[in-house]
């Protein structure tokens, strides 16, 4: 009895340390030589954020955001402001990656990935998303650098990136990104990737069952009207929808996803079916 | 509790009243009923002549640059975005779904910057962003005291405007508006005034917005759906009932009952949200949404601290009231209960240490019915 006590005490301790381990720390100002903190470290959960980015607020809130911790760190004139936000899973947070990153500049591999502009530095890791700004105007990279190669290491989280980014084909994509809710702009559509290609734009959507992601498909079919049924997946069907272009949508399991064409002469069946063929099969 | 309820509606009539006191209120138009598709009300934004939808379109949240697009098809124009959202992705989308109809729409952008330089280089990375030479309105974001509306930045809209980069100059507020909007109903160089708006908030928002539509400034609401509409959370049984109701959309109608607001940028994630936005366009607000609200303030009032202020020197123990209730609603409203020790820790020692049930009868009274005895007692009973 007693050494069954122990050992739950000692699992308890041990799953005590694993979610302190898990636990983000408030950045320090000391992790890079020079630096030092000023004024007070801060704290914004999803009630108060507005009082800190009043205006902005809602860009976090629709990744689910529950906490920011931040301090502004300073070195002579030069302030950067850090900020360490944790959005419960790893998709949402990438998801607030994917929202902030300019796809038109090359992104670093800081934590699972990152993107250094001169004047600001973030980047995505497991459950968190680290902001730094530079103030005043000037090309801080090589600071930036230093800084986020110091806080990656005291972040905590996979540096995976989602499985996901390897279904969707990098040649003429604009984008990619996790759009929180409304893919496409259809609220049946509840939350999935989204690439925008020069042509059109691609999407996956994970459904909790088959049956609600059949239900997705017929929800969709009443609202294209015309559709044409196509040998995809577990079902497909072809539409045209004026400002979304040609569409075609497939099922695979729990799986809806499909392209939306844009572009005369591009054909969304065929690169529907290679997206259809990179999709996880799931029950 | 009927006079509660009284006061409650008397409260939701407030724009109304006050609109009646006013000879030169822009009265808005006779919605237009095309032969089909939505119905549309137009109104102009005060001096600047500008003529657009009452509904107009926040891009803020937008999944998709597709519903952008089709609400400029639909009639919407008036469209606004930020140098900001999404690290200026969100200008990026924005332009390409609007690129067709550039001239027959109003676009707004707002600059976060604190100075001239940096509010100049936000102009021109705007534009370019979103595929244009001008902006219709340029805000100055999230200001919230006269103190924050620098020289500087004034200077830097002047300077936009003269280069033809702008043709009028905002200001954007989301709280303080008490102090802030008359401010700027005075100020000659500011045209607009985008400002939260909705009917959760005290009654001298109202007023203050009603004193700059009279002083020819166009005003634009924001957040009109209500914060406290958030807080209920999609596992709240509150939740399906608020949205099966129709309460979003009373929030809508309630503002745009307001003559004083020239339009309105509620944050439109999708189609559906869209197609219900519309229809405050062509259904006036009504007993019935009146009821709804009436009944959603009721629900939320004993709980949910406007933080007004005017419960400040209340409490004979010297109590920052308000402070406290906001404390409270991170552990009761929102699960963060060591985040709400932690603020009820910065107190000072003083005020830490009262006690609520020592006082022989509590002398705060919240004017709008929040139960302040029983919450700050909670909170300290949570966190002391």
């Amino acid at each position: 009895m007693m050494r069954l006590v122990c050992g739950l005490v000692l699992s308890l301790a041990a799953c005590g340390v694993l979610a302190a381990a898990d636990e983000a720390p408030v950045p320090a100002c000391n992790l890079v030589p020079g630096w030092s903190q000023a004024g007070p470290a801060r704290t914004y959960v999803s009630d108060n954020l507005f009082e800190y980015m009043d205006g902005n607020a809602e860009g976090y809130l629709i990744y689910g955001f529950l906490k920011m911790q931040g301090v502004t760190c300073k070195k002579g004139d030069v302030t950067f402001v850090i900020d360490l936000s944790d959005f419960g899973d790893a998709d949402l947070a990438y998801g607030m990656f994917t929202s902030n990153v300019d796809g038109r500049q090359p992104t670093q591999k800081i934590g699972a990935n990152g993107q250094i502009v001169p004047r600001r530095a973030f980047f995505v890791k497991g459950r968190y998303f680290l902001e730094i700004a530079a103030n005043p105007e000037g090309d801080y990279t090589s600071v930036l650098k230093e800084w986020t190669a110091a806080l990656d290491k005291v972040v905590p989280g996979s540096t995976e990136l989602p499985p996901a980014l390897a279904w969707f084909p990098a040649e003429q994509r604009q984008s990619l990104r996790l759009v929180p809710e409304s893919v496409l702009g259809l609220r049946v559509l509840k939350r999935g990737y989204a690439a925008q290609y020069d042509y059109g734009k691609a999407f996956v959507v994970l459904e909790a069952t088959p049956q609600s992601a059949a239900s997705v498909m017929e929800q969709l079919r009443k609202r294209f009207g015309a559709t044409t049924p196509t040998a995809i997946g577990d079902e497909a069907f072809q539409a045209t929808d004026q400002y979304l272009g040609r569409l075609c949508v497939f099922r695979k399991g729990r799986y809806v996803g499909g392209y939306a064409i844009s572009q005369a002469g591009t054909d969304p069946v065929p690169l529907s079916k290679t997206l259809a063929e990179k999709v996880p099969t799931t029950n | 509790m009927s006079s509660r309820r009284h006061f409650l509606v008397s409260g939701l009539g407030l724009p109304v009243i006050a609109s009646a006191s006013r000879s030169a209120s822009p009265e808005p138009q006779t919605p237009r009923t095309p032969s089909s598709g939505p119905v549309f009300q137009y109104r102009t934004l005060g001096k600047t002549g500008l003529k657009v939808t009452a509904v107009g379109f926040g891009c803020m949240i937008t999944s998709d640059g597709s519903v952008v697009e089709r609400a400029a098809d639909l009639g919407i124009t008036y469209f606004d975005t930020a140098r900001g959202y999404q690290g200026g992705n969100n200008e990026r989308m924005v332009g390409a779904a609007l690129k067709k109809k550039r001239n027959a729409i109003t676009l707004s952008s707002k600059t976060h910057s604190k100075t001239k330089e940096e509010a100049l280089q936000h102009i021109d990375i705007s534009l370019r962003e979103l595929g244009t030479d001008h902006l219709d309105i340029w805000y100055l974001h999230n200001k919230t005291s006269p103190a924050d509306i620098t020289d500087d930045l004034i200077e830097a809209q002047q300077i936009a405007k003269k280069a033809g980069k702008i043709r009028f100059a905002g200001v954007s507020t989301h709280k303080g508006q008490a102090e802030l909007i008359p401010f700027l109903a005075k100020h000659p160089q500011i045209d607009v005034i985008l400002s939260a708006y909705n009917f959760t908030l005290e009654p001298a928002v109202a007023a203050a917005i009603e004193q700059a539509a009279a002083a020819g400034k166009g005003v634009v609401g924001m957040k009109v759906m209500a914060g406290g509409f958030r807080t209920v959370k999609p596992d709240d049984p509150a939740y399906a009932k608020l949205h099966r109701d129709g309460g979003l959309l009373a929030a809508l109608k309630w503002v745009l009952h307001n003559p004083n607001i020239g339009t309105t940028i509620p944050s439109m994630t999708d189609n559906e949200q869209l197609d219900e936005n519309l229809k405050a366009m062509a259904q006036p607000f009504g007993p019935a949404e009146e009821k709804i609200l009436a009944e959603r303030l009721e629900r939320i009032a004993p709980l949910y601290c406007r933080t007004c202020g005017r419960c400040d020197g209340m409490c004979r123990q010297g109590l920052p009231v308000s402070d406290v209730l906001r404390i409270l609603t991170y552990a009761d409203g929102y699960g963060q209960f060591a985040l709400g020790r932690e603020r009820f820790r910065e107190l000072a020692p003083a005020h830490a240490g009262v006690r609520c049930g020592s006082c022989p009868g509590c002398t705060v009274e919240c004017p709008y019915g929040v139960r302040v005895a029983q919450r700050v007692a909670r909170a300290q009973e949570l966190f002391a």
